[in-house]
């Protein structure tokens, strides 16, 4: 089944410290029903824009911690280990502000996936994904998401049906190897293979076997040949095949599509100040919203917001 | 008016708690409703039953005689086979609305999502508002009434019934064809809505099966060598 949701708050230049872990949390742990084998976020800030955020997953974190010094000393990197939790490592690269963020985007991704004994769950600028096994209140509680303020973001809980169980199998997908975008999916992709396939003979790399991945590997390609978010939301109507309504993070925006057979479900609410999106309106009940404006998208459409 | 608050309680102790009030005459109002899903399922007395916020899926569901009245929106497949008794949802309704009822009324004040009606073999279903694409798909039997616009597809591979559209139509579904409402059913159509309170009166278009689909004669090259 999968659950969705997002919330992006309308101010100038991107609030700051906007509650979006807060309103995430609340509305993933209501659709709890929805699937309890992980559960996973993107929050976006833009108070910090120095740094590159880097997410890894390891076994052996110590090991991990090692390695990745080790590699770093090679390759004239100088990732800061900023903080370990369980199995998970957040790492700190200082931007380069003489050069391409995309290239170094590309550098840094490469590195990571060459350490030995780490997964690499994202990269942003603005923005963190913490995925984990298990619901919403046991994500808050291993990775403080109730402190996460920012401008916008998504969330997912997850029932597994195409791929298996595991922290690197959970939303959000991270579009590698492009910063700040991510997608959460409820649905399923038949012609996963067919276009996994083409995006590899392309030169695109998957991390996963999620088919979920798809989307962000197929959104990446598209921003980064120059189209808009909105137009790339568009293109994915026709070119992906199957039952879908996703959700995608960027830097400053967050976007859906909903497929041709408006097969699974999105409720809206929107006022002035907030745009808040979730696969069943009790999520959005959590809000608080008051007056706002309803919205139950159809089939065939995409819809995009920005801070 | 027997009232209960659904945030203490599990589903099924709510539908239990639903049923066994099913059998006084007194009405009971579900405070707290949450969204929740399979509210109100299965029941089959004379009861009023008022749900006080949104509900969530298959509200109502397969439910016989009881009026239920949710006042907040309601998620998908509200009123889902329906058997008879009546549910009116005061905001919007998700897809599948009314799915394979059977009989009573179903009625949604606001919009109703895709597939509003799919499969529906009998009973009235309407729609204050908009209602989403392929409404009315492979209906059989009963009444569909939107009284705003209807999506794409409308009346898909529909066998019987008929569905009366107030609005646009975004397009016609595999087999259905628009006929003209006769001033009779046109009444009748209005009367239904004064019913629910709706006083306007729009001059509805009425959409059936073409039934150029019909093969139900033809047999299969297999059951052929059979006979």
């Amino acid at each position: 089944m999968c659950g969705v949701c997002g919330v992006l708050y309308k101010t100038k230049n991107g609030e700051k410290s906007a509650p979006v872990g807060v309103a995430l949390t609340e509305m993933l742990a209501t659709m709890a029903h929805r699937g309890e084998d992980s559960t996973g976020i993107t929050v976006a800030n833009h108070s910090e824009k120095t740094d590159f955020i880097v997410r890894l997953w390891a076994e052996d974190v110590h090991g991990a911690k090692q390695h990745i010094g080790e590699a770093a000393a090679v390759h004239n990197i100088t990732p800061v280990i900023d903080r370990m939790n369980g199995n998970f490592i957040r790492v700190l690269v200082k931007v380069n502000q003489d050069q391409d963020i995309a290239d170094q985007v590309k550098t840094l991704s490469t590195f990571f996936n060459q350490v030995e004994g780490v997964t690499l769950h994202s990269i942003g600028n603005v923005s963190e994904v913490i995925k984990d096994t298990g619901t919403a209140e046991d994500l808050d509680l291993r990775h403080s998401i109730r402190a996460m303020s920012g401008s916008h973001g998504i969330g997912h809980v997850r029932l597994a049906t195409e791929s298996r169980v595991d922290i690197t199998h959970s939303h959000p997908f991270w579009a590698y190897p492009f910063a700040d975008v991510t997608v959460v999916h409820n649905g399923q992709l038949t012609n996963y293979h067919k276009l996994r396939r083409k995006y590899e003979a392309g030169g695109h790399k998957f991390l996963t076997g999620n088919d979920s991945e798809l989307i962000a590997v197929y959104l990446a390609d598209k921003l980064s040949r120059g189209l808009s978010l909105h137009d790339s939301l568009s293109g994915a109507l026709g070119d992906l095949d199957g039952t879908f309504t996703f959700l995608v993070a960027t830097s400053d925006s967050i976007g859906y599509a909903k497929d041709r057979w408006a097969a699974k479900p999105l409720v809206i609410r929107e006022d002035k100040h907030v745009v808040a999106i979730a696969s069943e309106e009790v999520a959005l009940d959590t809000l608080g919203l008051g007056e706002s404006q309803r919205i139950e998208p159809q089939e065939n459409e995409v819809m995009t917001w920005s801070i | 008016m027997v009232d209960i608050d659904a945030s203490q309680m599990t589903t099924r102790d709510i539908n239990l708690r639903l049923k066994s009030n099913s059998f006084s005459n007194n009405g009971i109002t579900v405070k707290n409703s949450q969204g929740r899903h399979n509210l109100g399922v299965g029941l089959s007395s004379n009861t009023e039953i008022k749900f006080e916020g949104n509900v969530g899926y298959f509200c109502g569901g397969l439910s016989s005689q009881c009026q239920i009245v949710i006042q907040g929106n309601a998620g998908w497949a509200v009123g889902d086979n329906l058997m008879s008794g009546s549910i009116a949802v005061e905001g919007n309704a998700g897809a599948s609305a009314g799915s394979t009822m059977r009989g009573g009324s179903l009625f949604v004040r606001g919009n109703s999502g895709a597939r509003t009606g799919i499969s529906m073999k009998g009973g009235h279903l309407v729609v204050g508002g908009d209602s989403g694409f392929m409404t009315g798909f492979m209906m059989q039997k009963g009444r569909i009434v939107v009284c705003g616009n209807v999506g794409e597809a409308v009346g898909d591979s529909m066998y019987e019934g008929e569905i009366f559209v107030g609005g646009t139509i975004g397009s016609l579904g595999s087999d259905a064809i628009v006929q003209d409402a006769s001033e009779d059913e046109l009444i009748e159509v209005w009367e239904m809505l004064a019913k629910e309170g709706i006083a306007e009166r729009p001059k509805f278009k009425k959409i059936v099966s073409a039934k150029k689909l019909y093969h139900f004669d033809s047999l299969e090259r297999l059951e052929k060598n059979v006979i």
